[in-house]
């Protein structure tokens, strides 16, 4: 009987704190849609921002985050994982690898104030880059690397140990038993982390703030040379994004309509942000059904 | 002993960073037939086997010679790539890659550069009869061979590795995760199989062993203690560790 009932109380008292944190996450995320999406029209989605009058848009800073997560993604990925494939396939268990680990988790709970400094000091002044995307896709990198780095070594880590053991008895060499059998076994889990992790720097603003800069010159969305001034795809320009845009508006925005315009950016934040994570579901149960099919 | 040895292993050492687990086993494996290893959990069987295509490469310091052809491959320069496609490898549990029947088959022999449809064709078809799968699989070789039994994936496993062609096969308790039918079908698979490879085969199983090897090996706390014909080695063993483990004294 007594075992009955500590049982009820601490399904009870789990089931209620359960339910407490997911009611704050839901009305978090109602209150922002329902101020927010009000202020969201065609209109705001596609036309650029004003500085001091209202009716501006947010289409550069929606465009520069998209970019910036894709140039952010081109450096990182490859990075994370190599890094992964290395602690997870190569790496011997020593202090040396014991000392990258511990690196590795240190740099994941280093506050993205500090990245964003150390990449104005490193990558805007040092590298001579100015306030650029590029500069903002360094810095997001070093926030990115160690979880993606994780992510993909957990993944790896997935596969079963008799995976590789029956490439190696095959004769395969280990290079190729990594390539042609751990990685497509994990790429399932590979992607979805890296999709996940596009969708938590789309969102980082304190890392940008000093790199990748807070204003957004005029682009040409018609100017496809990466090397011109006034190309939306050029790197090397300063780019204000979403989520950096919501800070300044907030914080010293002439405009008259800074509520609104900041309220419908956060709206089109979170939207975006849970279409990264519906994304990486979708991908990773995609690779999955084909490989087992 | 006058038969043919297919492999012969001379003062072979194994250990794990300072525990030594295997002392200085010596064996000459026959050719074309089948060796049971035996022995209690810890006794280093396993171990020796993975030791003879060099799959402890990583894990552990082996010693001694492993003589294939008059080459030792227990040498730092002997390409292993090449001593594994020669010297095959099945393991405990069933591991198809989540591929068709058809590519698992032939993996190996992808891999090694082989292009040619009708070779890749012949092969496949070669290396499930002789795992005795054919029948089974022969209409459905495009369905992925993880939708196939426990028995099938494992014989699956062996043709994979038949078509490469290698001399020898190891085996590590290759039945050990089947039930007694499937069992049953790989026991008499080893036995045709023998007519053209030479096997190796590490099992817990008593009867496995007397059912189907024709030599047994016996190791016990990482030796060697006794090693003969099956008959001989169950019947009229001549060490008395062997009669005690045979009578289930201890293991």
């Amino acid at each position: 009987m007594r075992a009955e009932k500590v049982d009820k109380i601490a399904t009870t008292v789990v089931l209620a704190l359960a339910g407490l944190t997911g009611l704050a996450v839901v009305s978090f995320l109602v209150y922002l849609l329902v101020v927010g999406l009000p202020n969201v029209s065609w209109h705001f989605l596609f036309s650029p921002a004003e500085s001091f009058k209202s009716g501006g848009g947010i289409r550069d800073q929606l465009f520069n985050s998209l970019y910036l997560v894709v140039l952010t993604m081109l450096v990182s990925v490859p990075l994370a994982l190599c890094a992964a494939i290395y602690l997870s396939e190569y790496a011997p268990q020593n202090r040396l690898t014991a000392l990258l680990r511990l690196a590795i988790e240190v740099l994941s709970s280093l506050p993205s104030v500090v990245i964003g400094l150390f990449g104005y000091l490193v990558f805007v002044l040092q590298f001579g880059l100015d306030f650029s995307l590029l500069a903002g896709a360094l810095a997001l990198t070093i926030l990115n690397l160690p979880l993606l780095t994780r992510s993909c070594e957990d993944a790896l880590r997935q596969v079963p140990a008799l995976q590789r053991q029956a490439g190696l008895g095959l004769g395969m060499s280990k290079w190729r038993v990594t390539t042609k059998i751990v990685l497509p076994a994990a790429l399932s889990g590979i992607i979805t982390g890296a999709i996940l992790s596009a969708g938590r720097i789309f969102g980082e603003a304190a890392a940008l703030i000093y790199t990748a800069g807070q204003s957004a010159p005029a682009i040409s969305y018609t100017d496809w040379n990466p090397f011109s001034p006034t190309s939306f795809l050029n790197p090397l320009r300063p780019a204000e994004t979403l989520a950096v845009h919501i800070w300044k508006v907030n914080s010293e925005g002439l405009v008259p309509d800074a509520r609104a315009v900041s309220n419908g950016s956060a709206a089109v934040l979170i939207i975006t942000i849970l279409a990264f994570n519906l994304l990486a579901r979708l991908v990773g149960s995609l690779i999955k059904r084909r490989l087992a099919k | 002993m006058t038969e043919q040895a297919a492999l012969e292993v001379k003062n072979l050492h194994v250990a794990y960073g300072a525990k030594q687990v295997v002392q200085d086993v010596s064996l000459k494996f026959p050719a074309r037939q089948i060796t049971a290893m035996i022995g209690a959990s810890g006794s280093g069987k396993s171990t020796v086997l993975r030791s003879l295509n060099r799959m402890n490469d990583d894990l552990a310091t082996v010693t001694g010679t492993i003589n294939f052809h008059g080459l030792n491959i227990n040498q730092p320069d002997v390409n292993v790539y090449r001593v594994r496609q020669r010297i095959g490898m099945v393991f405990q549990q069933p591991t198809p890659f989540p591929l068709s029947i058809y590519e698992n088959v032939i993996y190996g022999l992808r891999l090694a550069g082989e292009r040619d449809r009708r070779v890749l064709d012949q092969r496949v078809e070669e290396s499930l009869r002789q795992a005795a799968l054919w029948d089974e699989v022969k209409d459905q070789l495009k369905a992925s061979a993880l939708a196939l039994s426990g028995g099938q994936q494992q014989r699956l496993c062996i043709a994979r590795t038949l078509a490469v062609r290698p001399e020898i096969i190891l085996m590590d308790e290759p039945t050990s995760a089947l039930d007694p039918v499937s069992t049953s079908q790989i026991e008499e698979t080893l036995v045709q199989l023998k007519e053209q490879f030479t096997i190796i085969m590490v099992t817990h199983n008593m009867q496995q062993a007397s059912r189907s090897a024709d030599w047994t090996a016996f190791m016990h706390q990482g030796r060697l203690v006794e090693f003969g014909p099956t008959a001989q080695i169950f019947m009229n063993p001549q060490e008395e560790q062997t009669a005690d483990y045979l009578s289930g004294k201890f293991g």
